[in-house]
């Protein structure tokens, strides 16, 4: 396959152990979970022994919350793979989703609340004091 | 199922022994665009953290742009995205602001992993090659369907000839509110420039409705 960009594409490489052998062949998360749902580290223990990338992604999120996607990019296991081991550790309360309502219904759609987009603004302007917004 | 998705109901509740934290809102842009135009480099120069790839397995059919001639049929595809955070912590809003970075292939037959990253997105970053400005024709296409706020980012390769914005814009017959702004991917300034333009176009009076933001915890 044509990859221009380096190493975005990895199919066989990354994969030494089929992917749904870690998740004992569930497909399916119990959880409907986007990319970017946020976990935070729960005060119970998952029940049972967990799998070492169960284990994995408590021990990432007790270090700081993270999203579905940045646990499958750091533990190099697929989005839906995490769906699933992420769903027992919802289930066992290891972990928790933090609630926020940052979106409104638009008629196209969920929109981020203004507030929330002078907020970005503001921030990449902290980080960045010589950028600059050119929107006509 | 449960659903915890971006307008989902009840989460599970916080344990009690637990002192309240403040929890942060997640944001999301999708940088599209094609095959190494830089939408990797773009994400790395903005991230807080190392740009990660995540693999999302697709299971609808691919479009006829793959040959599958000796192959009866095709059901999953396995997409590849770079994926980076930026954190925020302003007075603006009570809580924290987390920005998700999707960077996603540009071509027709990822337009499913579009839809699932432009749902509840801030907007996008179509990343122009003008070498390849044909590349941009699907995502342009995309977001003005779904309404979704964007920007045209010329990356400025080195030996690219330089058009005009409204060459730019002519060529990919382009609404004349849609931003089109030259970036250089590599630098973090561009880049945060490329998004405060996204997130303004975002708010202007075309996209956004008065709401009342209750972020109580």
């Amino acid at each position: 396959m044509e990859c221009a960009d380096g190493a975005s594409w990895s199919v066989e490489d990354s994969t030494q152990v089929r992917p749904y052998a870690v998740t004992s062949g569930r497909t399916q998360p119990r959880h409907l979970l986007s990319l970017e749902s946020v976990l935070e580290a729960g005060s119970a223990e998952p029940a049972g022994t967990a799998s070492p990338e169960a284990a994995q992604i408590l021990a990432l999120c007790r270090s700081h919350r993270r999203s579905i996607a940045e646990l499958s990019g750091t533990i190099g296991q697929p989005v839906p793979v995490v769906k699933v081991l992420v769903s027992d550790l919802l289930d066992a309360r290891a972990l928790w989703l933090p609630v926020t309502t940052p979106f409104y219904d638009s008629p196209t759609g969920p929109r981020p609340h203004t507030q929330l987009l002078e907020a970005v603004s503001a921030g990449l302007r902290n980080l960045w004091p010589d950028a600059a917004s050119k929107a006509v | 199922m449960q659903d915890y998705g971006t307008c989902g109901p009840t989460p599970p509740r916080r344990p009690s022994d637990r002192s309240p934290a403040v929890s942060p809102a997640g944001l999301k842009i999708v940088i599209a665009g094609g095959f190494g135009v830089g939408k990797t480099t773009f994400v790395g120069a903005i991230s807080e953290i190392e740009p990660l790839t995540t693999e999302e397995y697709l299971t609808a059919a691919s479009a006829p742009t793959d040959s599958l001639d000796q192959v009866e049929s095709k059901e999953t595809t396995t997409v590849a995205m770079d994926f980076g955070r930026i954190t925020f912590d302003v007075p603006v809003v009570p809580i924290p602001v987390e920005l998700f970075l999707f960077g996603t292939p540009g071509q027709e037959r990822f337009l499913h992993t579009w839809h699932s990253l432009a749902h509840g997105a801030i907007g996008a970053v179509v990343l122009a090659d003008t070498r390849r400005l044909d590349a941009s024709f699907t995502a342009v296409a995309y977001f003005e369907q779904l309404a979704l706020p964007f920007v045209v980012a010329v990356n400025q390769f080195p030996r690219a000839h330089r058009y005009s914005a409204d060459e730019i814009r002519q060529a990919l017959v382009l609404d004349p509110g849609v931003p089109v702004i030259s970036c250089d991917a590599r630098n973090g300034t561009s880049a945060a420039s490329v998004l405060m333009t996204l997130v303004e176009h975002a708010r202007s009076a075309r996209f956004t409705e008065p709401a009342v933001l209750d972020m109580r915890p």
